[in-house]
């Protein structure tokens, strides 16, 4: 009863293997679109930002706010969410600022027992079925209390070698962009070019796969959590160096943020999607927003009501292609 | 019965394996021996234990008491014994990884080298094209992506990339692989039974597993009732084994309804061979059925008239039960009377408050209808398929919905199940709903009024009455080389 040519012609025009990879592609090429809007728009009032200099201003400010977004992503690519990041890049702010500039080691050695402090958040989250959302939102007044321990009020000096990083400005190219396209690059290639990273997404996915194959999950979501802190203590770092010092509440919108660059750059709330690219152009976005405000003389204090509005866009044009694809 | 227990190791030992869930004995002093190169067949109807003993057999879970013993060992490793896998019902995989990536979590002895995806990706491939030759997978597809019938042969492929396999189970395998795929799946468990395999077929579909299997155990109420060789039996001594004596297909009288009948749901759709318009339509008391093969845009009809505008100004009560009861049908945490409310619930209550002694009524009166096990309190993840199934069919036929429509939702459903279920969609067409039915069991269809056998999102008949028939259906599902060109 078999049709030899209809068993070769279903296969293919059930899966449009291209059209597919195409519709995979289009949030964060909505993204992408609004970026390079903000990015016209400013030009035209301000053309010097497209100079090295302008680029390096603008871009600076950024960086701290990307690698806390890459974080968030990876956090999201296993269906959790930080609602910590902010008071923790606040808190590596304030160690940065003191102990790490003072005491360097000891520094180096608090920094290390944070993101061991991530690894056992993961344990305590898979282990006890905590939901990572409250997991996370008591972390994070824990963090603050740290922060507020170590540095009452905002203040401290950075390293030294992270403010020279800060002051680095060559000609050739807008210094921030190397962080940014170095972090991303690194956490696009441990995700999708490492087995680790199949575990990740697949714990995300459906951790079935990964129990019944005899893999652990528990290892698995602790790597992904010290991976998160890795880039968190990173986010902090860059945060002191552009502040000068350490401040325990700087960062506190990065929670909310990250999750909407996350968000814009095509992840999803429900784990298995990790588009690096996408949630770093997602977080530039989000961060040119201020940028746009002040060069149309705006108030700041629409910052967020702005970011606010682009997210909606983003995602209301996201699903308007997405439906004209299908 | 074929000799292949010349290679007298036996694979799976189980002796007097018993395994309660809270109260529910699923498993009571099992025994089963299969050798190198079995073929057996499991069957019984849902909640028969089937389900239980193949995870017993993966070594997911440990017995309560007695031993299970898989190629000679006893206790299981983390993800299983040993050289024991299993394709899965419900599918094992990653819906947002590629097929490579699944196949490098799922194989047993995938080096993490730099090659790591590439070798995944390769054995994956070349499994498939030896298994399902014109398959029109590829390797960096999503999971999500892919067909029904595509992710189930990624699954079978993917649970046999062990180099040290000694026992394969296959949990309904063929419920969503049309014919052709369905014959070279066989063909491939019977190519690795020759070479030693041990290989379980669970399958609603007795006529498959008698043709496949050397033997037959058949399962009832958590124990073995019977066993039996396969060669001379038919599919009557197992529906009879199985406790089916009582089954009898009860084919109603169909095709009467009059043209003077108003239409309750149309849509638009085009003649396969002419392309002309010609809308499918449903009138009021009727079973209308969508037949053809899988993926033929049967679905696509399902949702058009879900979302279609009617033509008189009343709006029609619309309810739908979905085939995929995992992803879009059940709310796992909730008991059997809300899964079966949600529908029924807005029209009982008044005044935007619930009338809780009402829905308690609509409630006991349906499980009792359909005899869902475990009662009104059960947590519905707890059910077995087949029950949730139920849950979700008297959820449609509970509300006041004038139009139920019927997406494939029999799948891996029993016997008796499936008679109970039919026999209720007669009676509530009876009363007067109207019932569009797709389904990808051409047998089935022998319950509708009139049947659109639907290809390539055309429609290629529609058979009423007397004319609906298997062989009918199989005929018009087929593309025919010199009919397509006609349409061209």
């Amino acid at each position: 009863m078999t049709s030899p040519t209809l068993e070769r012609a279903l296969p293919e025009r059930l899966a449009p293997g291209d059209r597919d990879r195409l519709k995979r592609q289009v949030p964060a090429g909505v993204t992408l679109l609004a970026f390079i809007a903000m990015l016209v728009v400013c030009g035209a009032i301000q053309p010097v930002i497209f100079s090295a200099t302008g680029l390096n201003l603008v871009l600076s400010s950024i960086v701290p706010l990307v690698i806390a977004s890459l974080a968030q992503m990876v956090m999201m690519s296993i269906g959790d969410i930080d609602l910590g990041i902010g008071s923790f890049v606040g808190l590596v702010t304030a160690v940065s600022a003191t102990t790490l500039s003072g005491t360097p080691l000891i520094g180096v050695l608090i920094l290390l027992a944070l993101i061991a402090g991530y690894g056992v958040l993961g344990a305590l989250v898979h282990l006890r079925r905590v939901p990572a959302l409250i997991a996370t939102l008591g972390a994070s007044f824990v963090w603050y209390g740290l922060a507020l321990f170590v540095l009452p009020t905002p203040g401290g000096t950075a390293p030294d070698w992270l403010l020279a990083f800060a002051a680095w400005t060559p000609s050739a190219f807008p210094a921030p962009v190397l962080p940014i396209l170095v972090i991303t690059a690194a956490i696009w290639a441990v995700l999708q070019l490492t087995p680790v990273g199949a575990r990740v997404r697949a714990l995300g996915s459906n951790a079935a796969v990964l129990e019944r194959s005899g893999r652990s999950a528990l290892r698995t979501r602790i790597i992904t959590y010290v991976i998160v802190g890795v880039l968190a203590v990173l986010a902090g770092l860059s945060l002191s160096s552009q502040i000068g010092g350490g401040d325990p509440t700087s960062a506190n919108d990065y929670t909310l943020i990250s999750v909407a660059a996350v968000i814009l750059g095509g992840g999803s709330f429900f784990g298995g999607r990790a588009v690096a690219w996408g949630s770093m152009v997602g977080a530039v976005t989000l961060g040119l927003v201020s940028v746009l405000l002040s060069l149309l003389n705006l108030s700041s204090n629409v910052q967020p009501a702005v970011e606010g509005g682009i997210v909606i866009a983003a995602l209301a044009g996201r699903l308007l292609v997405g439906k004209v694809l299908r | 019965m074929s000799t292949t227990t010349t290679a007298p190791d036996l694979v799976v030992q189980v002796r007097h394996a018993s395994k309660t869930y809270g109260p529910t004995r699923a498993l009571s002093a099992i025994d089963l021996d299969i050798r190198a190169g079995d073929i057996v067949g499991v069957v019984g109807h849902n909640g028969a234990g089937k389900s239980t003993l193949m995870r017993l057999l993966a070594g997911i879970e440990p017995t309560d008491s007695g031993t299970v013993s898989v190629a000679g060992r006893s206790k299981s490793a983390r993800g299983g014994f040993p050289g024991a896998r299993m394709a899965y019902q419900e599918t094992n995989l990653a819906n947002e990884l590629s097929v490579g990536d699944n196949a490098y979590l799922s194989a047993v002895g995938s080096p993490r080298g730099a090659r790591w995806r590439k070798h995944a990706e390769e054995r994956i491939l070349s499994r498939l094209d030896e298994m399902f030759p014109g398959h029109g997978i590829r390797a960096a597809t999503w999971v999500g992506d892919l067909s029904l019938a595509q992710r189930q042969m990624v699954e079978i492929a993917r649970a046999t990339l062990d180099d040290d396999l000694r026992l394969l189970i296959l949990d309904e395998p063929t419920e969503s692989l049309t014919g052709g795929a369905t014959e070279a799946l066989y063909d491939a468990v019977r190519r690795m039974s020759a070479a030693g395999v041990a290989v379980i077929l669970i399958s609603h579909r007795i006529r498959e597993v008698l043709e496949v299997a050397h033997r037959v155990v058949v399962l009832r109420d958590g124990a073995v009732a019977s066993e039996h060789a396969a060669a001379g039996l038919t599919e009557d001594d197992v529906l009879r084994a199985m406790g089916g004596s009582d089954v009898e297909i009860v084919l109603p009288v169909t095709g009467a309804v009059s043209i003077d009948v108003p239409i309750v749901a149309e849509v638009p759709a085009r003649d396969a061979r002419t392309g002309t318009a010609r809308p499918i339509q449903a009138r009021r008391g009727e079973v209308v059925g969508l037949a053809g093969i899988a993926g033929q845009g049967q679905e696509v009809i399902l949702a058009a008239l879900w979302n279609a505008r009617e033509r008189a100004r009343r709006r029609v009560k619309k309810a739908y039960v979905p085939g995929d009861r995992q992803r879009s049908g059940i709310l796992p945490l909730w008991n059997v009377a809300d899964n079966l409310n949600i529908t029924a619930m807005r029209s009982l209550g008044r005044w935007g408050l619930r009338n809780t002694a009402a829905e308690r009524e609509v409630v006991d009166r349906w499980v009792h209808l359909l005899n869902v096990r475990g009662g009104v309190e059960a947590q519905m993840a707890g059910l077995s398929g087949g029950n949730q199934q139920k849950v979700i069919v008297a959820r449609a036929f509970a509300s006041d919905a004038e139009l139920v429509l019927l997406d494939d939702p029999f799948r891996g459903v029993d016997v008796h199940t499936k008679n109970d279920l039919y026999r209720l969609i007669r009676d509530e067409a009876a009363r007067g709903r109207t019932v569009v039915w797709y389904s990808s069991e051409n047998a089935e269809m022998r319950h509708c009024d009139r049947v659109y056998v639907v290809r390539a999102g055309r429609i290629a008949a529609e058979l009423r009455g007397q004319e609906i028939n298997e062989e009918r259906i199989i005929a018009e599902s087929f593309v025919i080389a010199d009919d397509e060109e006609v349409a061209e």
